[in-house]
């Protein structure tokens, strides 16, 4: 179990948010370039001292501050941090750098034989047993991390994927009690991305590790984490299972950060738009409180907005599905398999971004249905679900 | 500052190589020969007092010479004065060179800046100055007489002087050593489990070393030429340099020479050792 609660200074803000990981547990920490979260994982990790917080890791109280002070050096804390930049040692080869953290547990130092590191004259039969268990699991690892033809290699031979991954052999090598990843696999092509991610959920299941992984694509998070929490200038604005976040972001601004790109005014809410035909609500899930009921009709009542995400947009009329929108199209271009089509709202002056599979030239009219679109106040927290937005007329 | 070794690379001819495919092909060979040409100049100008010694030395000088009796003895107490100085420098030098590119100490460039000021104090001067800081009429003249020891023309002047000459060169060679090591290996070892002294065998003196070792190399260089500060406190016992010096006022040049070949064999292999082993580390680290 990790907990941690903390409050440090950062130049233009604090940072302050509260984490609790179970073992073996996997928590991913999203948000934008400079919300904070390197901070946080330097905190847990001993690197950066806080203002104020609280970490303990597997019942040992790693930093508290205020009367009973406390402050684990970073070497002690068992918490394996992999930083973006991997820090390989450029003086050992790759062998050496994976055993890095064996070799100074065990108190030796010094290039080994090629049958492992010489065992030390007080429990040889110990340390024997461990040389050989780390000669297996390092073996094992550096074949899952397709860098075992490397070993004897010196790190400045290595492109920058090898680096990486020989910096993830290395920390999984350590055997610490946590371990938290800050953008593991930057630089790394899908396919491999993909192996490494479930190479390290599938140990952090055996090992019963609390993990933690800094990310700033979506995507990536959601391969790996069990749950995501969303940071913001410091600020954790929510946190639950991937999809939840996704699909029921808490405010505008999550919503804005998951990817939705258009906020369209909701159609009789007192906007007073003529867009073609009102959503109908339809599927009967409907949680109980829609914007009418939830905000009152009040002035600020028609600001409340439906998020509409590029990749819940579908083409044609399904009131039955979600929000329909009309609009003209006014730009699109290709991406990946899809087009992404910009379309003015009618009546408003909200445009929205939907990824079809089809082009559509500009000027088109077109309509479009967002997928069970959450909607936001006036004050940008979470309403309701677009389908019971409105009362159909 | 010590850490480069002085190899001079010929420049890139033409100005920029990419931008210069409109230069005619003999135009461009005419360049990169004209570059060659000066920059070997300049090598053998740097190199002429070792071709003047070696061409101006008989074998007879050399023996004639060397054969005196005691004609070694300059050499071995250079020799050991200057293992002594190195052992001082590396003991107190070590830790101020690693205080100055780490330690975090308060007012960085005042602290760099008195290293740099005893740079750039002439030998000549160190010399005078020593004499009122620790000749026999001083307090730490005092207190040495008082554990019966002197810092004038004695072997412990001989080897403060030559410290004093030599330690710049390898505080602040060793500084650069030091401040070339990323400090963020030392703090991923750190995190893979290493206290700072481990850390610090691990990974620091292992990555500072090629530059350690070229800043010693230089530093006993220093040592053994060492001649302005020693002439003034330690014209007793006669160390290399003085040799030279006394052998040339006595004698005449020709028979000078053979020592200055000698101080050469000597003080050479260190810095040369030095040299090929810190390039091999390189080399390796390289891959």
């Amino acid at each position: 179990m990790l907990e941690a609660d903390v409050e440090v200074d950062r130049r233009d803000f604090t940072v302050r948010a509260s984490l609790t990981v179970a073992p073996g547990e996997r928590l991913a920490l999203f948000g934008p370039s400079g919300a904070g979260k390197t901070t946080l994982l330097e905190v847990i990790a001993g690197m950066v001292a806080p203002r104020r917080a609280r970490i303990a890791l597997a019942g040992r109280v790693l930093t508290s501050t205020g009367k009973s002070a406390t402050a684990v050096p970073p070497w002690q804390r068992k918490v394996g941090l992999l930083r973006q930049d991997p820090g390989l040692f450029p003086h050992l080869s790759i062998r050496d750098n994976l055993l890095y953290a064996r070799r100074g547990r065990a108190g030796r130092v010094g290039p080994a034989g090629p049958a492992g590191p010489v065992a030390g004259a007080d429990g040889a039969e110990g340390a024997d047993g461990a040389a050989a268990g780390n000669l297996a699991e390092l073996t094992e690892l550096s074949e899952i991390l397709g860098i075992a033809g490397l070993l004897a290699a010196m790190p400045a031979r290595l492109s920058g994927g090898q680096a990486h991954r020989v910096a993830l052999g290395r920390l999984l090598l350590a055997h610490c009690d946590a371990l938290l990843l800050d953008e593991p696999y930057a630089g790394l092509d899908a396919s491999l991305r993909r192996t490494l991610t479930d190479l390290v959920v599938s140990l952090v299941g055996q090992r019963r590790v609390p993990s933690i992984l800094v990310a700033h694509e979506l995507a990536e998070t959601q391969a790996f984490a069990d749950r995501l929490a969303v940071l913001d200038r410091g600020q954790i604005l929510q946190a639950g299972s991937p999809s939840e976040v996704v699909l029921r972001p808490a405010s505008r601004r999550v919503a804005e950060l998951v990817g939705y790109t258009g906020f369209v005014p909701v159609p009789g809410s007192g906007s007073g738009s003529d867009r073609g035909s009102g959503p109908g609500s339809g599927s009967g899930s409907s949680p109980g409180s829609g914007p009418r009921s939830g905000r009152g009709s009040g002035p600020g009542s028609e600001e409340t907005v439906a998020g509409v995400h590029p990749d819940r947009v579908i083409g044609g009329r399904h009131p039955d599905r979600g929000l329909v929108l009309a609009g003209v199209v006014t730009g699109c271009r290709p991406a990946g398999a899809l087009w992404e089509v910009t379309v003015r709202v009618s009546g408003s002056r909200a445009t929205v971004v939907a990824r079809l599979p089809e082009a559509a030239p500009s000027e088109q009219e077109i309509a479009l249905t967002a997928l069970d679109p959450p909607c936001f106040g006036p004050d940008g927290t979470a309403v309701g679900i677009g389908e019971t937005a409105t009362v159909p007329r | 500052m010590a850490a480069s070794p002085v190899i001079v690379t010929p420049p890139v001819p033409g100005r920029g190589g990419p931008g210069g495919a409109a230069v005619p092909r003999g135009l461009r060979y005419a360049n990169r020969s004209l570059a060659l040409a000066g920059t070997g100049a300049i090598w053998i100008a740097l190199l002429g007092p070792v071709i003047a010694l070696l061409t101006h030395l008989s074998w007879h000088a050399i023996t004639t010479s060397l054969s005196a009796p005691g004609a070694f003895d300059p050499l071995v107490l250079s020799a050991e004065s200057g293992a002594v100085t190195l052992g001082v420098l590396v003991l107190l030098g070590t830790p101020l060179a690693w205080a100055l590119a780490r330690g975090g100490l308060p007012f960085p460039r005042v602290w760099e800046a008195g290293v740099l000021a005893s740079l750039l104090l002439p030998p000549l001067v160190i010399g005078l100055l020593l004499v009122f800081m620790i000749g026999p009429y001083t307090p730490i003249g005092h207190l040495l007489s008082g554990l019966h020891l002197s810092a004038t023309d004695t072997f412990l002047a001989l080897v403060i002087a030559q410290v004093y000459e030599s330690a710049p060169y390898y505080v602040l060679g060793a500084q650069a050593a030091f401040s070339s090591v990323d400090p963020r290996l030392e703090q991923q070892a750190a995190l893979l489990g290493d206290p700072p002294r481990r850390a610090f065998r691990r990974v620091t003196v292992p990555l500072a070393a090629p530059g350690l070792a070229m800043a010693l190399a230089i530093a006993w260089a220093r040592a053994m030429g060492a001649f302005g500060a020693v002439v003034i406190i330690a014209y007793h016992p006669t160390g290399l340099p003085l040799q030279i010096w006394t052998t040339l006022q006595e004698t005449g040049l020709p028979s000078a020479l053979p020592y200055a070949l000698v101080l050469l064999v000597v003080a050479l292999p260190l810095p040369i050792a030095a040299y090929i082993w810190s390039a091999r580390a390189r080399g390796r680290r390289r891959g």
